[in-house]
């Protein structure tokens, strides 16, 4: 069997195994679900160094199953089958007593089979297979994650946003084969296809399907929703890692090998736009929320905002600073969202009125914490702050400042709302009805240390993730990439670091006292003259593109259904009553009197004989 | 007449169901239930000669059985690749539901009748498949129309008689428009026999006239709310009559006359693809606001089959093969869904979805049959639909018409969000209070019910994951039939 088949096949092969067999062998899903995923990961690690591919005929007409491995994707497929090692050992404790676990595994293992599967694509409706396919275990996961309706109508929620999204990405792809004649990315990579006509269409439908995948808005909206219904694994899993992973690699590959973003100055703004406005949005919704799951959600929707502005600027810097955010944000929001699972594990609920004080009695996780809360605020030595560098030099390379000073709003916010969740949490005081807790078991330690370790690895001047992972990974891509993407760079960037870090502590002291406790350390904005009236229409989902999407495409509908009754009325209430009206009319003139009759012979004999004296023969 | 073993296939594959229906009464008067077994029989005999046409033509034989008549109708019945595929796709579909059929009709009255006529009716379907004489297509299409509205009209109430009228004379209006055409062509060309129009261009009335007759049988707009209202029949029927078979026989047509034989202006290509794409549209939005489950999906169905038109009239390779792909997915697709609508009503005793609710936990084997089925409609792979779905849409971009793609990019988006919704509705969403006694008396159906929704459910599937085998059989089909096929 060829090596670039097992990270995809032995994930498919398994999963079904999980509710055949469970039922009958105790721990055998949590077993499998491990095991399975470390096998994949040292197979996938075994084809790190490895540039090859592997064709067989699949569909017909140029949609080969090709798959391709080379520096990018071997990068793509490590850090997919490295999450899901971290995830199954993390959740073979979290999802033990849940309801539906067998088809928590069989969704987690057939997930890990498709994101490997796009990782190694090389065929571009292979892609697209796997990438759609994600839809079926995403629904799985969030119908089946509680005994209540309301994650099935999120799970529909999820659905229908990542199927509008996919069915956007397909007719993308649709556009992007015809254009290039071939499906195949390397071979479209050769001459990337320009912006422009025929190609604008397919461009942007591809990125809108890529960076849907990766939670941008306008499609981010489930991803809040889902923090609440979903079990907390699978937000570690899918939304912060997986998701985000996939969706920036396709960003980036449709920017770089199948598109050339640097061919369109108005598509570089577009991008850049949706990752500014990204940022700001969710990091605003973020600073105001009061449960963890639901405030972490908002930032890994915020934080996406980072690699789309990134690589929107078409700079190597930022391209390559949006990729290494990518991996980065994935590690640190993995990180805090499986702190919030030992949260919730150890004391059964996630909303910060009733939290606090637990650094004392979850030390360990409560490091975690820190360590992933200081990278994704962009302090230095951490990871984060390295790529947001990079993304910063890219925005300010372009010129356009506007996304320079957005990208740092947001980090002084998303500092500012860490302070807060962190403070609430970890350090405020303990509520007095809050129970006495216990640090969580070490299976979900050790995912949370590892995840932190390479946030504190990946820091320091970041030359490891840069030469390891960005550089190959863009080599064949980008003509040029920049020297020192790497290192410290004492310079004004760094120095406006510290003005984040005071101005976010400012605040903070600012709400704590004006609010009076730390959970309500956000109040004076969320109150504020104009930002209050935001809020509480966010709240009532006035901006919610889902409901309002909704809303219209039930309005749309009713006026279809309406044409809809007149082309029935046109076919059939309207012939009906002709024929009737007809016959009535035609039925008058058979009175059944013999002269009348006569009276009829009689005329058409005239009118025959008056037409034919008229044309001078038969017609 | 001198047979020869795969010729003998093809016309068993006709004249058994045909001449078959007519024992089953016979059958019926014998014993009780021999009726049943025999429409069974006939059904698998059906789906096991058309196989046996398809390998024979797979291997390269030239299978053809010819009857000498008078005029122009001469019966010239020929197995080519695309024949080949669609009778096996009707028969394998119609085989099933037959089966589906024996859990479904005999507890009620007139199931001989009943039986009599669907056997009938995949007979006259064979014939229409096979047939290579336009006059001999109208004659089969004719009696598929007196299948369906007495089959349609099988409870006899006052609503059910109306509403088989409307599909009669729906479809028998678009019938007299194809016979007009027929006619013209003959006037024009001095044959109806397709062999020798191959390559020809007919006039502009024949092609206006057979479109007519196309639509009205696919349910395509303006005619297609015969569709919906003939959901009165029981749900076997409107499985394979109104999903599976019968509102093929339109674009079969198209495919056989426009993408197989004759030349067809592009300027009709474009005229089709925007009727299909409105088509595609108005019904989507219907099938939205529409609350009896077996109406939503008969409005699918017009939805979906706009998206067959769409790979038809794109008139590429890969247009035409998406599309004919999509009758197989559709067809064992939205097959199942009928048939798992059927199996609600039946258990839940109502089609109204605001009713239902909650009804995973009663019947989960129809629940997933239906949420695999489901999934396949909306395109999502691994399901088969995924494929054909693409391939139509990639045969568009190649047509290069902006304006359709958008339209049945909505479409699309449509799909996906009116079957998500049924699928919410009736199984996951909240129990309504009007519902519980249904609900609570619901329960999983006989066994030949349940086990026809679920190998249709896993069909979908495997039809996905296995899709090299159809969609490589379509590849060699384009480069045969393809006359003008880019």
């Amino acid at each position: 069997m060829n090596p670039l088949l097992l990270p995809i096949f032995l994930p498919l092969i398994a999963a079904p195994l999980i509710p055949a067999l469970s039922p009958r062998i105790p721990k055998f899903r949590e077993l499998t679900g491990i095991f399975i995923s470390i096998a994949v990961f040292i197979a996938s690690v075994s084809l790190f160094r490895e540039t090859a591919a592997y064709t067989v005929p699949w569909a017909g007409f140029g949609f080969d199953f090709t798959l391709r491995i080379y520096p990018f994707a071997a990068f793509i497929l490590c850090a997919v089958s490295g999450f899901a090692v971290l995830v199954s050992l993390y959740s073979s404790v979290f999802m033990q007593s849940k309801p539906n676990a067998d088809w928590y595994w069989f969704s987690f293992l057939i997930t890990l089979g498709f994101a490997n599967g796009v990782a190694l694509s090389d065929n571009l409706v292979l892609l697209l297979f796997f990438w759609e396919g994600l839809l079926v275990t995403l629904y799985l996961f969030l119908a089946l994650a509680r005994e209540n309706t309301e994650c099935k109508a999120t799970a529909m929620k999820a659905l229908i946003i990542n199927g509008v999204a996919d069915v956007l990405l397909m007719v993308g792809i649709g556009i992007t084969g015809c254009l290039a004649k071939t499906m195949s990315m390397s071979s479209i990579a050769v001459a990337p296809l320009q912006i422009s006509g025929w190609g604008l269409a397919g461009f942007l439908f591809m990125a809108l399907g890529a960076m849907a995948k990766a939670g941008a808005i306008p499609f981010h909206t489930w991803i809040p929703d889902a923090a609440t219904d979903a079990q907390l694994p699978f937000m570690a899993y899918l939304p912060a890692a997986l998701e985000k992973v996939l969706g920036i690699y396709l960003l980036s590959r449709v920017c770089l090998d199948l598109y050339s973003l640097n061919g369109s100055p108005a598509m570089k703004i577009i991008l850049m736009t949706i990752g500014a406005v990204t940022i700001l949005v969710a990091v605003m919704m973020a600073l105001v929320q009061s449960e963890y799951k639901r405030l972490l959600s908002y930032h890994a929707i915020s934080q996406v905002g980072y690699m789309i502005l990134g690589i929107g600027t078409g700079v190597p810097a930022g391209i390559a600073g949006g990729v290494l955010h990518m991996i980065n944000h994935a590690v640190y929001k993995s990180c805090l969202f499986l702190t919030g699972g030992s949260v919730e594990h150890r004391t059964g609920t996630t909303k910060l009125a009733e939290l606090g004080g637990l650094a004392a009695s979850m030390p360990v996780t409560a490091i975690c914490f820190v360590i992933a809360a200081a990278s994704i605020s962009g302090i230095p030595p951490f990871n984060g702050y390295f790529s947001k560098e990079l993304i910063y030099k890219g925005a300010l390379d372009t010129g356009y400042t506007v996304f320079f000073i957005a990208a740092e709003l947001g980090s002084l916010l998303t500092l500012a709302s860490f302070l807060k969740l962190g403070h609430s949490v970890y350090f405020g005081k303990k509520p007095e009805a809050a129970p006495e807790v216990k640090e969580a078991p070490w299976q979900m330690l050790l995912p949370m240390g590892v995840l932190a370790g390479i946030c504190v690895v990946f820091g320091f001047g970041a030359k490891l993730p840069i030469t390891l992972l960005i550089e190959p990974s863009l080599a064949g891509t980008l003509s040029s990439l920049p020297e020192h993407l790497y290192g410290f760079h004492f310079d004004k960037l760094f120095l406006l670091v510290f003005a984040v870090i005071a101005a976010a502590l400012l605040n903070h002291w600012f709400g704590v006292r004006s609010g009076g406790s730390p959970q309500k350390a956000s109040e004076h904005i969320h109150h504020a003259p104009v930002l209050g009236t935001a809020y509480t229409l966010a709240k009532a989902r006035v901006f919610d593109p889902y409901d309002q999407g909704m809303t219209l495409t039930f309005f749309l509908g009713r006026g279809l259904y309406v044409l809809d009754r007149v082309f029935d009325f046109l076919i059939d209430t309207l012939p009906t009553a002709i024929t009737e009206y007809g016959a009535l009319l035609v039925s008058k003139f058979h009175t059944g009197f013999y002269g009348y009759y006569l009276a009829w012979i009689m005329a058409g004999f005239i009118l025959l004989a008056l037409l034919v004296s008229y044309t001078g023969a038969l017609p | 007449m001198n047979i020869s073993g795969s010729s003998f296939w093809l016309l068993a594959v006709v004249a058994i169901p045909v001449f078959g229906s007519f024992l089953i009464p016979l059958a019926g008067l014998a014993a009780r239930k021999t009726d049943k077994h025999l429409a069974l029989l006939l059904g698998a005999f059906t789906f096991f000669a058309a196989s046996m046409v398809l390998l024979s033509v797979a291997r390269g034989e030239a299978v053809s059985w010819h009857l000498s008549l008078p005029l122009a109708f001469d019966l010239q019945l020929d197995a080519d690749y695309l024949s080949a595929f669609m009778g096996v796709v009707s028969s394998s579909i119609s085989a099933i539901i037959i089966y589906y059929s024996q859990g479904y009709i005999t507890a009620q009255r007139g199931h001989t009748e009943y039986y009599s006529i669907v056997t009938l009716f995949l007979g006259a379907m064979m014939g229409l498949v096979y047939s290579m004489n336009l006059i001999w297509m109208f004659v089969f299409w004719e009696i598929t129309a007196i299948c369906s509205w007495r089959l349609v009209g099988y409870y006899r109430g006052e609503k059910e008689l109306q509403k088989a009228n409307k599909t009669f004379l729906v479809t028998v209006f678009g019938a007299l428009c194809l016979l007009l055409g027929i006619i013209s062509i003959y006037a024009a060309n001095g044959t109806v026999d397709l062999r020798h129009l191959k390559g020809e261009t007919i006039p502009d009335f024949a092609v206006l006239m057979l479109l007519l007759g196309i639509f009205s049988k696919s349910a395509t707009l303006p005619f297609s709310t015969w569709l919906p209202d003939a959901g009165v029949a029981p749900s076997p029927v409107t499985a394979l009559l109104h999903a599976a078979v019968l509102v093929k026989i339109g674009v079969y047509a198209f495919a056989r006359i426009f993408c197989a034989t004759v030349q067809l202006d592009p300027v009709w290509s474009t005229f089709v693809l925007f009727i299909a794409g409105m088509s595609a549209l108005v019904s989507g939005g219907a099938a939205l606001i529409e609350t009896d489950i077996k109406r939503i999906i008969a409005y699918s169905t017009i939805s979906q089959i706009g998206f067959i038109f769409l790979g038809l009239a794109a008139m590429n390779r890969i247009g035409v093969a998406g599309a004919l792909l999509y009758i197989l997915m559709h067809g064992v697709a939205k097959a199942g869904l009928f048939l798992c609508a059927g199996i609600i009503e039946h258990k839940a005793h109502t089609k109204d979805i605001t009713k239902m609710g909650g009804l995973f936990t009663a019947m989960p084997v129809t629940a997933v049959s239906f949420g695999l089925c489901a999934f396949s409609v909306m395109g999502i792979p691994p399901f088969g639909g995924f494929f054909s779905k693409f391939m139509v849409f990639r045969g568009a971009a190649s047509f290069g018409h902006p304006g359709i793609v958008v339209l049945f990019l909505i479409g699309a988006v449509l799909t996906l969000v009116y079957l998500l919704r049924v699928f919410y509705a009736v199984f996951l969403g909240p129990q309504r209070p009007l519902a519980v006694t249904a609900g609570a008396r619901a329960h999983e159906a006989p066994v030949q019910m349940v086990a026809s929704v679920a190998l249709l459910g896993t069909l979908s599937l495997l039809l996905g994951i296995f899709v090299y085998y159809p969609s490589h059989y379509l590849e060699v089909l384009c480069s045969q039939i393809g006359i003008i096929l880019p």
